[in-house]
């Protein structure tokens, strides 16, 4: 079992990477130009609120030693207070976490239920009519821009069929997903381009390869050669690579989530970056980046599961 | 010079892909430069009498809100998108193969400090990086190329030190050592040439990424700013008249979709022809 | 030769190529009878390997279509049997080994399922029995802990164990028919013996019918019944072996067992040198007690165990000027480690090692100036150890130049000259290694490595990537250019029979260590070392009277019956 030891101490080779997330955001903040607690307090700014921030955040020590007190407040889980909002930073990055986390999850699930038989049927008539065909619209979608064909997709289902609603979030469950089906469609679509590119490659790779005859050679039926040695192979390098492309994912919920009006993490980013909330851009930034490590912790273990030959 | 080109052309010639590719991409270029010429009304002159006319003859493309020929706004798009896919890519790619062949091949210290600053980087989501600099800087199309070049070195370097790390335990780079002959030149002469091909190929995958941020960052109002005709920024006007005037967005996306599907089909010829698997 | 159970007639095989269609299989007959081991030998490019894929019709690539000619199995000709059939047949009446297992056991699987499944699928059985009866087969492949290993993934198995749980694999459909496609080829020579040798025992066992692929006519020699000679897709000649290897009637197997290592001609070649030099004279290489060790990398922080490996503990010796001396061992004895330590290619953690006079430890920019100068080294893989976007003149020019050994202007004639030295042509300054042949490659190498006018050079497994004929070659070459050039040539390799013909010194290597060293004639008469004797008599040779030795149990140099390779690092 010592293949999951890895779980006890890869958290401690993060705390090199969480150390620099930190550093980042807090150098991105002092970059702006002008005197820090202005900025921090943005239009609000009274004298008193000014001396304030300056005690709380060490603005007239030393740069180092406002690195410590900004980690010792990050400890503290304090973040700030948003100008726009007027409330903390953490708390307020805590109402914005669901519908992101949804839409994140409810893509990924799609995009798999679009990419793996699509993927699946390309592979197996590599070089007939279907595997041309799947690899023209997946080369054709990856530039697809995100934003753009949110808008196609609206003025199709919402204008056009009335099917689904234009943008916001509902209040119930069902409401919810309601309101998630164009936007994970949308974030699905662009992403399954690239699953389905990869996993028909590696697919491919496998069906042509070494494990493939020797299973044929002994007599397999070809749905035996395909779903128990191709496909667990082919999806190893497929999960590092969403794994890779969490920060693409994230990134395409931003641009989404502004199109729908989703009151998600993302929304509330490019806001904030409107509006000079720094407070609001460090911190989610700096929560986004926190769940990139996170993702990349938990595609470890997956990997681990399934490849016994890798043990870190 | 066209003696050298020769085998180049045969190779082009036998590969459907690479050929439609740069077939595409040369138009785009063709229109880029001579947008001037080939626009039929200019891209920012409003005219209040023809606002919101859906395409016709004289407007291909139909028109938008302050009565702008779309057609002639997508022309000139071409400029600024094309633009920001070419110099978004050019600065990482070059950043990156010389941070990748010296991690690579030094390794030891250099390695280690430059695989530290790429994990740090990497761990913040691509946009999320990019809009939070953007957000300093100030909006702009400078900006956005400061954050790439910020960002984007670093899939180039993983890639590279990737290729050096298998290249330099090659029996021809041990023989080079052996040789006497100087680091430089090992790295650069002998194993960056036969380290790159893969980077060349991810560059034109890079270009559509870049093309696709740039447009979506001027999208959200960050990048290029009205009134330049940026097919970002006139999918944003469009927006607002999806109902009633679905051409303002339509077009604009779809010349972002064939820019970028220029770029794939020469990434893919290209990873063929230099024999490159993803 | 007993009752036939595959016949094979006028089977030929053609490749749909972008110039039109070419032959790769050219009229092929022949018969494999009962229980009999038939050896299917030729060089790269010969066609044995797709000659045996296509009696499954389990061709290569798409392009590649059998035109015409029959293969018989019990009366059913497999070549216009429906796709269903022949699956039937795949495994269960024909079964195939490879020589690289690692590639062709799922590694996602554990070898015991592995062969599970086959027998599941084959005969029918459920889970439990399927279970037992792979448990069984692991015991006859010779797995000693059949339990335990049953739950192991490839990875955790060395090479040798890999090859038998392959074997395991193919077994599980219970076949009439294996066949065996270079399976020891990447194996050390030791553990090539007791693969052979089991595959041996389970013809007599199961009475199988074996095809064995190989290049090696001393496999041949040592295994087979009968020997069909292939070359280009054509059936040279077929019979006995003994008639084969004793009076060879075609020219091209003449020439195939002429150039074979172990041939007593080829040894006979062998010139003992000039008496090494002036008695007196001082070591070009002197190596003392050389120690060289690697930290141990992606040890996990809590998994404790070593911090550092052992490459070569403690290994002392002299070259003489002008001396030959070959240096073998089997994989992970150091041999190569040491001659990148001697260049000073490799950090040395211990000891001394001094070039003519210059010690690398102490004196380090001397020696290593010195060295660059005057020690050239050439590769076993000879794609591998050219730059392949330098054409071989530009690539000559560019040592030329760096090294400033002879004047700028006199760089392209001295090209022509080491073209000349190696048995090149002179066009070939103007090739890329891809469009050459590997020995071709190869002599480009040695050409490289004589552009310093180099006093030593070191050949690190430089044949051992070729095929015979051309390793034959090879040897002669530097047999011709050490009398020549009065080199002093330091000979690394896992063949014992090459360093036998070349070397007027051997040096046996073991886990790091020299174990045994001395004159070559009196090493292979009489070895001293348990290992050198079992390293010696695991050589197949190719006189089919002189049986293989197969070190089996009770010698603690053999870890490979240990089984499992544990997974800890």
């Amino acid at each position: 079992m010592h293949r999951y030891k890895f779980v006890l101490y890869r958290p401690l080779q993060f705390l090199p990477v969480l150390f620099g997330i930190s550093l980042i955001t807090f150098i991105l903040v002092r970059l702006i130009p002008g005197d820090p607690a202005r900025v921090l307090l943005g239009t609000r700014s009274t004298p008193s609120a000014i001396a304030a921030i300056r005690a709380q955040y060490g603005l007239d020590q030393p740069i180092w030693l406002q690195y410590f007190y900004f980690l010792q407040n990050l400890a503290q889980g304090e973040m700030g207070k948003s100008i726009l909002y007027k409330i903390d930073v953490l708390r307020l990055i805590a109402t914005r976490i669901e519908p992101t986390l949804a839409l994140v999850l409810s893509a990924v699930l799609l995009s798999l239920v679009i990419a793996v038989p699509l993927a699946s049927l390309a592979a197996r008539s590599n070089g007939g009519p279907a595997d041309h065909i799947v690899r023209f619209v997946s080369t054709f979608g990856i530039g697809f821009p995100p934003f753009w064909l949110a808008l196609m997709l609206i003025i199709f289902f919402s204008v056009r069929l009335d099917l689904f609603p234009v943008s916001g979030y509902g209040e119930t469950v069902a409401d919810k997903l309601y309101h998630l089906i164009l936007p994970a469609l949308t974030i699905a679509l662009s992403l399954s381009t690239v699953l389905i590119r990869s996993l028909r490659t590696a697919m491919i790779a496998e069906l042509k390869g070494d494990l493939a005859t020797a299973a044929r050679a002994r007599g397999m039926p070809e749905s035996i050669v395909f779903w128990r040695h191709v496909m667990p192979n082919s999806l190893v390098p497929t999960i590092n690579l969403l794994a890779v492309n969490i920060g693409w994912l994230i990134g395409g919920t931003v641009v989404v989530e502004s199109v729908f009006a989703l009151p998600g993490m993302g929304q509330l980013l490019v806001r904030a970056i409107f509006s000079r909330d720094y407070m609001v851009v460090q911190g989610v930034a700096m929560v986004f980046a926190c769940a990139t490590v996170l993702v990349n912790f938990i595609a470890d273990i997956v990997t681990v599961a399934i490849d016994p030959r890798v043990k870190q | 010079m066209t003696a050298a080109l020769a085998p180049a052309w045969k190779a082009v010639r036998r590969r459907p892909t690479l050929l439609a590719g740069l077939i595409l991409l040369a138009i785009f270029l063709f229109v880029a430069l001579m947008a001037p010429v080939i626009a039929p009304y200019d891209p920012i002159l409003q005219n209040g009498d023809l606002r919101l006319q859906p395409p016709s003859w004289s407007h291909p493309f139909g028109t938008d809100n302050f009565g702008r020929d779309i057609f002639s706004r997508v022309i000139w798009g071409t400029r600024v998108d094309l633009q920001i896919a070419v110099i978004g890519v050019v600065f990482p790619f070059l950043i990156g193969t010389v941070v990748g062949t010296l991690a690579g091949y030094l390794g030891g210290k250099v390695d280690i400090v430059f695989m530290r600053v790429i994990d740090i980087i990497l761990a913040f989501p691509f946009l999320v990086l990019m809009l939070s600099i953007i957000a300093i800087l100030g909006p702009g199309l400078q900006s956005f190329y400061i954050a790439m070049a910020l960002v984007g070195w670093v899939s180039y370097a993983r890639l590279i030190r990737a290729q050096m790390l298998v290249l330099k335990t090659a029996d021809y780079a041990t023989a080079a050592l052996s040789l006497g002959f100087s680091g430089p030149r090992i790295m650069f002469r002998h194993l960056l040439p036969n380290a790159i091909a893969g980077s060349v190929v991810f560059s034109m995958s890079d270009c559509v990424l870049v093309l696709l941020s740039g447009a979506a960052i001027s999208y959200l109002g960050l990048g290029v700013q009205p009134p330049v005709a940026e097919w970002g920024v006139m999918v944003a006007e469009g927006q607002s008249f999806i109902t009633t005037a679905w051409w303002i967005t339509l077009f604009p996306g779809l010349s972002i979709v064939t820019l970028a599907f220029g770029f794939s089909l020469t990434g893919d010829g290209l990873g063929d022809l230099l024999g490159v698997r993803e | 030769m007993s009752e036939t159970l595959l016949s094979v007639r006028n089977l030929s095989v053609v490749f749909a190529g972008e110039d039109g269609p070419r032959t790769l299989i050219d009229d092929l007959s022949f018969d494999l009878g009962k229980g009999e081991i038939l050896g299917l030998v030729g060089e790269s490019g010969s066609g044995k390997s797709l000659t045996c894929r296509s009696l499954v019709r389990l061709m290569p690539s798409p392009n590649l279509t059998i035109a015409s000619g029959s293969v018989m199995l019990d009366g059913r000709d497999l070549t216009k049997a429906p796709d269903s059939d022949i699956r039937a047949v795949r495994g269960r009446d024909i079964g195939m080994i490879f020589q690289n297992p690692t590639s062709h056991l799922d590694p996602l699987m554990r070898i015991g399922d592995q062969i599970a499944e086959g027998i599941r699928i084959h005969r029918g059985v459920d889970g439990k029995a399927a279970r037992a009866a792979a448990l069984d087969i692991l015991a006859q492949v010779g797995f000693p802990h059949p339990a335990r290993q049953y739950n192991g993934y490839p990875h955790e198995f060395s090479g040798g164990m890999r090859q038998r749980a392959m074997i395991g694999v193919a077994l599980s459909c219970d076949p009439r028919i294996l066949i065996a496609d270079e399976p020891t080829t990447a194996l050390d020579v030791t553990i090539q013996a007791q693969i052979l040798r089991l595959l041996m025992d389970l013809r007599e066992s199961r009475g199988l019918s074996v095809i064995l692929i190989t290049h090696d006519l001393g496999i041949v020699a040592q295994t087979c019944d009968r020997i069909a000679v292939l070359r280009q897709g054509r059936l040279l000649e077929i019979g006995d072996k003994r008639d084969v290897l004793g009076r060879p009637q075609h020219p091209y197997t003449r020439n195939l067992i002429a150039s074979h290592p172990s041939m007593p001609e080829r040894q006979a070649a062998f010139v003992p040198a000039r008496e090494p030099a002036i008695p007196k004279a001082r070591p070009l290489v002197e190596i003392d007690d050389l120690h060289v060790r690697f930290p141990v990398t992606g040890r996990s922080l809590f998994s404790g165990g070593p911090r550092e490996f052992s490459a070569v503990k403690g290994v002392s010796l002299q070259v003489m000027p002008g001396e030959t001396v070959g240096i073998v061992g089997e994989s992970g004895s150091g041999k190569s480690t040491l001659a990148r330590a001697l260049l000073g290619l490799t950090p040395i953690s211990e000891g001394h090692v001094a070039f003519d006079g210059a010690d690398i430890v102490t004196e380090r920019a001397k020696a290593l100036r010195k060295l660059r100068r005057e020690a050239a080294m050439v590769f076993q893989d000879p794609y591998n150890a050219l730059n392949p976007r330098l054409t071989i003149g530009a690539m000559l020019a560019e040592v030329l130049a760096v090294q400033e050994s002879v004047p700028k202007e006199r760089i392209p004639a001295r090209i022509g000259e080491l073209l000349d030295l190696v048995g090149l042509e002179r066009e070939f300054a103007g090739r890329k290694p891809l469009s050459m042949s590997g020995g071709q490659c190869q002599r480009a190498g040695i050409a490289r490595a004589l552009a310093v006018n180099p006093k030593l050079i070191v050949a690190d497994e430089c044949v051992a990537a070729l095929d015979v004929t051309i390793q034959a070659q090879i040897v002669d070459l530097f047999r011709d250019l050490k009398q020549r050039l009065n080199l002093t040539l330091l000979f690394i390799a896992h063949d014992l029979a090459i360093v036998r013909n070349l070397c007027e010194r051997v040096v046996v290597m073991y886990h790091g260590e020299i174990v045994e060293e001395g004159p070559t004639d009196k090493v292979f008469a009489a070895p001293r070392e348990a290992y050198t004797q079992a390293l010696i008599g695991a050589i197949p040779d190719i006189d089919p009277d002189r049986p293989l030795l197969s070190p089996r149990g009770g010698d603690d140099f053999v870890e490979e019956t240990s089984g499992l390779v544990t997974g800890e690092a």
